[in-house]
């Protein structure tokens, strides 16, 4: 059986890779959610996710079809943070990630003894749904450790994929995410809003 | 207790992220350490907080519908300030003018539903991710603390009244249990924001968390029957309320409870939907 031409040809491309359009209109909540958080300001956002939209589409050649989109725009955007004028002043007033406390957590000592120690749900949801604190503490993390925490627990990525967006080994990811946490933890205490349960 | 788990690890755990072999020496250690059982436990309950509660800030809409052409490559703004952009050189068939227009139109509708539609898609995988995690993470929890329950009963006579007037709805437990399913009591807790009442199972050797709330919406929800981090998580709704099962005994023999659960329901006569 003979086809004609041009519908052999569409017959051979028949299994086309999504689009730009596809891939990127899904992820411009997280993107914007987290340009939001890096730069603290809604007009700085838009400008951010825009530019970003910019350089991946222009840069779209260069994406490898089936590879993870997710992280590929999620580096540019850091990217243009990092390049943009609040990044460059918080890598300016912000040690960088070698120079940020390390060690004391990931070489800390045993918790302290005790036996597991749970409040009640009640009372442990009353703690956590303290919007304010959390909040709160969550602004005071410096940007390598906000980044973390924001693609690890809101935007629920995997290690690997972070290790891509940030373009650093998962061992530093890992890190970065414990002293994130650690952070967290000590915000809460100064703010005595801890439940017992987290203090251990 | 020496060698306790490492911050990075007990991180990497509440994440999912250990190797199959880490995670394996890190559950032995967890049997034995209430310490890190404790720490772990915290990190998780840090982690659904962070997830939960942290304000989501949405792109404004005219940032949307700007990506979207920008996306579809019908102009690429080069500034935020330029959403209208010059007009292109102009066409001299009033035709091309009118068709063109027409088919922007219809770009703009569409975009706006297939955003609209993805938002909400997006909100209603992530309020279901959520209630299976939060579900299960106080399986866990109640499991680890091996408390005794708050109403210490087996009797479902006992165990129902024991929520008047610390729930704002009631619900019915079924009767006449098979021989290895028993019914071990109650806590009052809160799922999802929500009051709820959490009951509790044993099958045979394996325990059962029954979660029952009441139903937010008038919409029935989606058959739930998902597997999270080994345990079964089943579920169904009625009209008016909402019953959420975790447990890592057989599939089959939770949703014997399950269906029993919502039996009992349906013979208190209030209409039933089962999924």
């Amino acid at each position: 059986m003979t086809l004609l031409s041009f519908k052999r040809a569409a017959r051979e491309s028949a299994p086309q890779a999504p689009g730009f359009e596809e891939l990127a209109l899904p992820s411009l909540p997280s993107l914007y959610n987290v340009a939001y958080w890096l730069s603290r300001d809604a007009t700085e956002a838009e400008d951010l996710v825009q530019e970003t939209f910019l350089k991946a589409l222009r840069g779209f050649s260069s994406f490898e079809p089936g590879s993870n989109f997710k992280a590929w725009i999620f580096r540019i955007l850091r990217n243009t943070y990092l390049t943009s004028r609040t990044g460059l002043a918080a890598v300016r007033t912000v040690a960088l990630e070698d120079e940020l406390p390390s060690g004391a957590d990931s070489q800390a000592a045993p918790y302290p003894a005790g036996a597991i120690d749970l409040q009640t749900p009640e009372i442990n949801l009353i703690q956590l749904s303290d919007r304010a604190v959390l909040q709160a503490a969550i602004e005071k993390l410096p940007p390598p450790l906000l980044e973390v925490i924001l693609l690890c627990d809101l935007e629920e990525m995997k290690y690997r994929e972070i290790a891509q967006v940030l373009e650093v080994p998962i061992g530093t990811v890992m890190s970065r995410i414990a002293r994130a946490r650690a952070a967290l933890r000590r915000s809460f205490e100064e703010s005595n809003a801890l439940p017992r349960g987290f203090r251990a | 207790m020496s060698n306790h788990l490492t911050p990075e690890t007990l991180s990497a755990l509440v994440d999912g992220e250990l190797p199959v072999d880490q995670l394996a020496q890190a559950n032995e250690h967890l049997s034995a350490c209430p310490t890190c059982t404790s720490s772990a436990l915290a990190q998780s309950l840090l982690k659904s907080a962070a997830a939960k509660t942290a304000p989501r800030y949405a792109p404004p809409a005219h940032l949307q519908v700007q990506l979207a052409r920008m996306a579809r490559q019908e102009g690429i703004p080069t500034q935020r300030s330029t959403t209208e952009s010059a007009p292109r050189p102009s066409i001299n068939l009033a035709f091309a003018g009118w068709a063109s227009a027409f088919a922007l139109l219809l770009i703009l509708g569409f975009v706006i539903y297939y955003t609209r539609n993805t938002l909400q898609k997006t909100k209603s995988t992530a309020d279901f991710a959520g209630l299976v995690t939060e579900a299960s993470d106080q399986h866990v929890a109640t499991l680890a603390a091996n408390l005794p329950p708050q109403v210490l009963s087996s009797d479902r006579h006992t165990v129902k009244p024991w929520f008047q007037g610390r729930l704002p709805f009631s619900f019915n437990l079924p009767d006449n249990l098979p021989g290895d399913v028993r019914l071990e009591g109650a806590n009052l807790t809160y799922l999802h924001g929500h009051p709820a009442a959490l009951l509790l199972y044993s099958i045979g050797k394996h325990r059962a968390s029954v979660f029952v709330m009441e139903k937010n919406s008038g919409k029935v929800s989606d058959p739930m029957s998902v597997d999270h981090e080994g345990f079964h998580v089943l579920g169904f709704s009625t009209n008016d309320l909402e019953v959420v099962a975790v447990s890592d005994v057989d599939p089959a023999r939770l949703s014997e409870l399950v269906d029993m659960l919502h039996n009992a329901q349906a013979l208190a006569s209030q209409p039933a939907n089962a999924y």
